[in-house]
C-alpha cells in the first residue's frame, strides 16, 4: 500500500488534528430545548430505569464518537489516494491503439466512429486490473502516445479526451512498430487496436517481431455508406492564366449505384454544379476544362440526393491555383519582334526593353532576356540568353576553339541542324513539340560540371541551363530568328516556360498537397522557421531548410504559410483524396500476418483500482448509519 | 431570573383559561340543576338530615355500650345488664346530624399546567358536587390548596349559597407546589367537624399522594378521591433533546425524548394510576377518575352511580 496524494506522515498529523476537533465538539453540549412537564416523578422513576443501563448508554455515547472517528480516518485515508502497492510487476502491460484516421469521422455510430472507439477504450479502462498498465496512442497517419504506461484511471481518461479524428490514412504498421518498442521488457505485453479495420493490413507486420505480443482487435462501426471525392487538382491553361481546368474524381465505394451532385467553388462563390451518377465501387474521373471565374481557391464539394453518406470528411476538397504575380522582364536586344510577340501573350509581364549599351546589371527583374548580347556582369534574376556573341568566329562545320560567352563557352558552328535529343520532361519544353524544328545557324554549347543539356542536336548541345553564382541561367546556341522556331507554337511557349520558371511560376504546380505525409512548401524570404495556421485557425512554428517549410499536416482545407511575423503570406491547400481510407466498410476482424487478431480478453468493469471510492463509500455508508442511529436515537 | 425561570417562559405562555364566564355560564347553572333532579332520583326516599354520623350522640338508634364513667347520664344506664352481669354499662346511640361535605380543590402549578383543562374541570366537578350537596341541605365548604390553604369558603347551606360558591371558584388560581399532607393537615386542624372530604386533585404530590389521603382518614374524615386525569401528561408532544423541568419543583433533568421513551412514560402513568386506585382501594376510599376529555355532567353522573357521595 502507498499513498499518491499525501505522505503517511501528513495522513496521520491530518487525522491528528481533525480527529481531536471532532472530539472537541463531541464533547460540546448540546443546548437543550426546555419542556416543563406536570410531574417529574414519574419522569424520574421512566429515566431511573434507563439509568439502570447507563454504563450501555455510556457505550453507545462512546460508540458515536468512535464512529466519528472512523469516519475521520476513513475521509483522511481517501485524501491519501491509497494504491495497493503489491502485484505491479505482475499485472498485464497494454498498449492501446486507437484509430483516429480520417474513416473514423464516419457517422454510422453516433456521434462519431471515433466516439464509439472512446467507449470502447473507456471500458478497457474501467476493466483494468489492479496491476494492469496502460498506454494509450493515436494512429493515423502518424502514431502519438497520449499517455505513459501508467496504472492511473484519470491520466487515461484525460489522453482518451485528447483523441481527435484527422483527414489522414491510417499507418498500422507504424503503430504496430511503436507499441512494439514500447512493450519491449514490458510484463504480459499486449496490443490492442481500437478500429474500424479500414487499415493497410497487407504488411502490417512485417519485419516487426510481434511474436510475444499478443495483438487484440475492437471493431468499431456499423456500415459503410460513402461517396468520396478521391482526386481533385486544378491548373491554370498557360497561354490563358485567368482560365483554368480541374481534375476530379469521384468513387463510390458502395455496392449500390449512387447519384451525387456535385459543386465547384471559385473563392468561395459557385462556379458550377453538375449530378453524376456511379455504378457500384465506380471510380469516375471528370475533367472540367476552361472554367473561369475563380483567382484563387477553388473547393469541390457532393452531396448524395438519398441522403448525407456516413463519412463527410472526403466529401469535401480543396485546391489552390497558382497565384497570378506579375514577372518583371527585361529585355536587352537590339530588336526582336518575334520575341516582343511572345511576350505580349502573357498579360502578366512586366516587359521592360533596352539597348545593350543602356544595360544596367542592378535592375531588379526576374527575368532578364539577353538577345545576341552577354554583357558582364550578368543580372541578378534569371538570365535567358539568345545566340550567345562570339560564336560567329567559327566557321560552320569547323571544329573552333570553344570561348566562353556568358554562362557557358559557345563551341563549334553548326548549320542545318535540329534537335535530335531534349528533356521531355524538363518544364522548359513542357507543351513544346521541337522535333522538327529547322535551324540554319547556330553553335554548339559546352555546358559545365552541374549544367542539364535540355535539348541537342547530333554535334552537341544547343540548349543549356545551370546556375552561376545562385543565378539560374538558360543558353540557347542559336538565334530563333535563324530557325523556324519563331514561326511555331513552340516558340512563345518556350520563352514563357523559361519565364515562369525563373518567376517560380510553375505550370505543375501542386494545387493541393495530400494530408498524411511530410510537405515541403516553398517559402518566399529568408528564415529559419515560418508559421503555418492550419485549416482549425491553429498556428503552427515549422523549420525552413533549403527555402523549404518542413511540416506534417493531417487536415484537409486551407493553409497559411508565412515567414516571421511580417513575412508574406501564402497560401496552399491539403486533401485527405484516398480511396483506401474512404472505402469505410467496417471490419469485424482483423487478420495480421495470417492470423486474426483476438477480442479483448480479462478487462472487467466494476474492479477499480482507486481505493479512496471504496472508501468514500464506506464512509457515507457509515454516514447514513450514524444518520440513522442518532435519528433513531439508537447511539444517544 | 434564574436560568430555569427563563427555560419556564415559553411553557407558560403556552397556558390559556377557560375564563370564568365560560366555566360557570347559564349553561352550566343549567346542568347542575338538572344534575339536582338527577340525584334526588337515584337516590330517592332519603331525607334531610338523615344522614348518620359516626359520632355517638343522643339519638333513638343504639350504636354500642361502653363502661359507666362518673358523670354520665344515670338515663343511659342499662340497668338490665347490671342486673344480669352486675356492671355498669352505658348505651349509646348514635347521633342523627346533618352532613359536612369538604371540597378540597387543588390548586397547584400542576392542575393548571398546559390548557389549564385539568383545573377547570376540578372547579366544574366541585361547582356540580357542591351544589348536589347543598341541594340536599348538607353543609358545603371549598378549600383550595396547594402546600398550604390558599383559600376557602366557610361552610353554607341550601341551594341559594351556590353562587357564592361559584365566585368563590372561579376566582381560585392556579400555583405553587403540592403537599396535599400538609395542606390537608391544615383543613383539618381548621374544621373540627368531621365529614365527607372530596379531594379533588391530579395527585402529583412529590411526597407522595397517600398522606394527603391518610391525614383525612387518621382524623376521622371520610375522604372521597376524585383524581383529575390528564392523557396528555402521559404522552406529550415532544421528540428529541429536552431539558424537562418540573413546573412545580423546578428539578431539572435533560432527556433524549423517544418513542421508546414515551412509550415507557404512558406505562409508568399508568402504573401510577393504577398505585392510586389499589391505595384507594386497599384503604377502603372511594376513588373515582375524572378524565379531562370526559363531559364533568357525565362524570358527576358516574360519580352518583358509583356511590359514596350521597347515601
Amino acid at each position: 500500500m502507498h499513498f499518491a496524494l499525501l505522505s503517511p506522515g501528513a495522513l496521520v498529523a491530518l487525522f491528528s488534528g481533525v480527529a481531536l476537533l471532532t472530539a472537541f465538539l463531541y464533547v460540546l453540549k448540546l443546548r437543550r430545548r426546555p419542556f416543563a412537564v406536570p410531574f417529574s416523578p414519574i419522569w424520574q422513576r421512566v429515566l431511573r430505569d434507563k439509568d439502570a443501563s447507563q454504563l450501555f448508554s455510556r457505550l453507545k455515547g462512546l460508540l458515536s464518537l468512535l464512529l466519528q472517528l472512523v469516519l475521520v480516518a476513513l475521509l483522511v485515508l481517501s485524501l491519501g489516494d491509497p494504491r495497493p502497492a503489491a502485484g505491479a510487476a505482475e499485472g498485464r502491460s497494454v498498449v492501446v491503439l486507437v484509430d483516429t484516421s480520417a474513416s473514423m469521422q464516419a457517422t454510422d455510430v453516433l456521434p462519431t466512429r471515433l466516439d464509439g472507439a472512446k467507449a470502447k477504450v473507456e471500458e478497457l479502462v474501467q476493466g483494468l486490473g489492479v496491476a494492469d498498465r496502460m498506454l494509450i496512442a493515436k494512429m493515423d497517419a502518424s502514431v502519438l502516445p497520449l499517455t505513459t504506461m501508467t496504472s492511473e484511471p484519470a491520466d487515461l481518461r484525460d489522453g482518451l479526451r485528447h483523441l481527435v479524428a484527422t483527414d489522414t490514412r491510417g499507418d498500422l504498421r507504424r503503430a504496430l512498430a511503436f507499441a512494439g518498442d514500447a512493450l519491449r521488457g514490458a510484463p504480459h505485453p499486449e496490443i490492442v487496436v481500437v478500429s474500424d479495420g479500414a487499415l493497410d493490413t497487407e504488411n502490417a507486420t512485417a519485419g516487426l517481431d510481434l511474436s510475444s505480443t499478443p495483438i487484440r482487435f475492437v471493431p468499431v462501426g456499423k456500415s459503410g455508406k460513402n461517396v468520396a471525392i478521391t482526386g481533385f487538382s486544378v491548373r491554370r491553361y498557360p497561354l490563358d492564366a485567368s482560365r483554368y481546368e480541374v481534375l476530379l474524381e469521384i468513387t463510390n465505394t458502395n455496392d449500390a449505384p449512387a447519384d451525387v451532385e456535385l459543386t465547384l467553388f471559385g473563392d468561395g462563390n459557385i462556379v458550377d454544379v453538375s449530378r453524376l451518377s456511379l455504378k457500384p465501387n465506380e471510380r469516375l474521373p471528370r475533367v472540367y476544362g476552361d472554367l473561369g471565374g475563380a483567382s484563387r481557391t477553388l473547393e469541390a464539394k457532393i452531396r448524395l440526393p438519398s441522403g448525407p453518406d456516413d463519412l463527410p470528411a472526403d466529401d469535401h476538397a480543396y485546391a489552390l491555383m497558382p497565384e497570378r504575380r506579375r514577372a518583371r522582364v527585361e529585355v536587352v536586344t537590339r530588336g526582336n519582334t518575334y520575341l516582343e510577340a511572345a511576350l505580349l501573350l502573357d498579360e502578366y509581364l512586366d516587359v521592360t526593353t533596352v539597348a545593350p549599351s543602356a544595360y544596367r546589371p542592378d535592375g531588379a527583374f526576374d527575368v532578364t532576356i539577353f538577345d545576341g548580347v552577354a554583357p558582364e556582369p550578368p543580372a541578378h534574376g534569371g538570365a535567358l540568353y539568345l545566340s550567345l556573341p562570339g560564336a560567329g568566329s567559327a566557321a560552320p562545320g569547323a571544329p573552333g576553339r570553344a570561348e566562353r560567352s556568358g554562362p557557358v563557352k559557345v563551341g563549334r558552328a553548326l548549320t542545318d541542324f535540329g534537335f535530335d535529343t531534349w528533356d521531355r520532361k524538363s518544364p522548359l519544353l513542357r507543351f513544346m513539340a521541337v522535333e522538327n524544328v529547322q535551324i540554319a545557324r547556330g553553335h554548339v554549347l559546352v555546358p559545365e560540371k552541374g549544367d542539364h543539356v535540355v535539348g541537342a542536336s547530333v554535334a552537341g548541345p544547343i540548349l543549356v541551363s545551370g546556375r552561376r553564382e545562385g543565378r539560374a541561367f538558360v543558353a540557347l546556341g542559336f538565334d530563333p530568328r535563324e530557325s523556324d522556331l519563331v514561326l511555331r507554337v513552340a516558340w512563345p511557349l518556350f520563352v514563357l516556360n523559361v519565364i515562369h520558371t525563373f518567376a517560380e511560376e510553375d505550370a505543375s504546380y501542386l494545387s493541393a498537397y495530400r494530408t498524411g505525409v511530410p510537405w515541403k512548401i516553398p517559402v518566399t524570404g529568408d528564415g529559419a522557421v515560418a508559421f503555418v495556421k492550419d485549416p482549425l485557425g491553429i498556428r503552427h512554428e515549422v523549420p525552413v531548410q533549403d527555402g523549404r517549410a518542413a511540416l506534417f499536416g493531417d487536415r484537409a482545407g486551407f493553409y497559411e504559410l508565412s515567414v516571421g511575423d511580417d513575412g508574406q503570406k501564402s497560401l496552399f491547400a491539403a486533401n485527405l483524396t484516398d480511396p483506401a481510407e474512404s472505402h469505410i466498410e467496417p471490419r469485424k476482424e482483423l487478420k495480421l500476418g495470417g492470423k486474426t487478431a483476438r477480442p479483448v480478453e480479462g478487462f472487467h468493469a466494476g474492479v477499480r483500482r482507486e481505493l479512496w471510492v471504496y472508501l468514500i463509500a464506506a464512509l457515507a455508508l457509515l454516514s447514513v448509519l450514524e444518520w440513522f442511529s442518532y435519528h433513531r436515537r439508537i447511539t444517544v | 431570573m434564574g436560568m430555569v425561570d427563563f427555560w419556564r417562559k415559553p411553557a407558560r405562555a403556552a397556558t390559556s383559561r377557560v375564563t370564568a364566564s365560560d366555566l360557570f355560564g347559564e349553561g352550566f347553572q343549567a346542568k347542575l340543576e338538572s344534575l339536582a333532579i338527577v340525584s334526588r332520583r337515584v337516590f330517592a326516599g332519603r331525607m334531610r338530615a338523615e344522614r348518620r354520623s359516626k359520632k355517638k350522640g343522643s339519638g333513638v338508634e343504639f350504636a354500642d355500650y361502653r363502661e359507666y364513667a362518673p358523670g354520665d347520664d344515670f338515663r343511659f344506664v342499662d340497668w338490665n345488664v347490671y342486673q344480669r352481669f352486675g356492671r355498669l354499662l352505658v348505651r349509646l346511640y348514635e347521633e342523627e346530624e346533618d352532613l359536612s361535605i369538604y371540597f378540597i380543590v387543588d390548586c397547584s402549578a400542576s392542575m393548571g399546567f398546559g390548557d389549564g383543562r385539568k383545573f377547570d374541570q376540578a372547579r366544574r366537578l366541585a361547582a356540580a358536587l357542591a351544589y348536589v350537596g347543598l341541594a340536599n341541605l348538607d353543609r358545603v365548604a371549598i378549600i383550595g390548596v396547594s402546600d398550604e390553604v390558599v383559600a376557602q369558603v366557610p361552610s353554607a347551606r341550601g341551594k341559594g349559597r351556590i353562587f357564592k360558591l361559584l365566585q368563590f371558584l372561579e376566582n381560585l388560581e392556579t400555583g405553587g407546589a403540592t403537599s396535599l399532607a400538609d395542606a390537608v393537615a391544615t383543613v383539618v386542624a381548621q374544621h373540627k367537624r368531621r365529614g365527607l372530604a372530596v379531594l379533588v386533585s391530579d395527585l402529583y404530590d412529590p411526597a407522595g399522594f397517600e398522606r394527603g389521603i391518610n391525614v383525612l382518614r387518621y382524623a376521622k374524615f371520610e375522604p372521597y378521591v376524585v383524581h383529575i386525569v390528564d392523557r396528555k401528561d402521559a404522552r406529550p408532544a415532544l421528540r428529541g433533546d429536552v431539558h424537562l423541568y418540573d413546573c412545580e419543583t423546578g428539578d431539572e433533568r435533560e432527556v433524549t425524548v423517544t418513542d421508546a421513551l414515551l412509550t415507557r412514560m404512558e406505562s409508568a402513568y399508568r402504573d401510577h394510576l393504577a398505585d392510586i386506585e389499589r391505595f384507594c382501594a386497599k384503604s377502603q376510599v372511594p376513588y373515582f377518575a375524572a378524565d379531562v376529555d370526559t363531559p364533568f355532567d357525565e362524570l358527576v353522573l358516574r360519580v352518583f352511580r358509583r356511590g359514596g357521595f350521597l347515601r
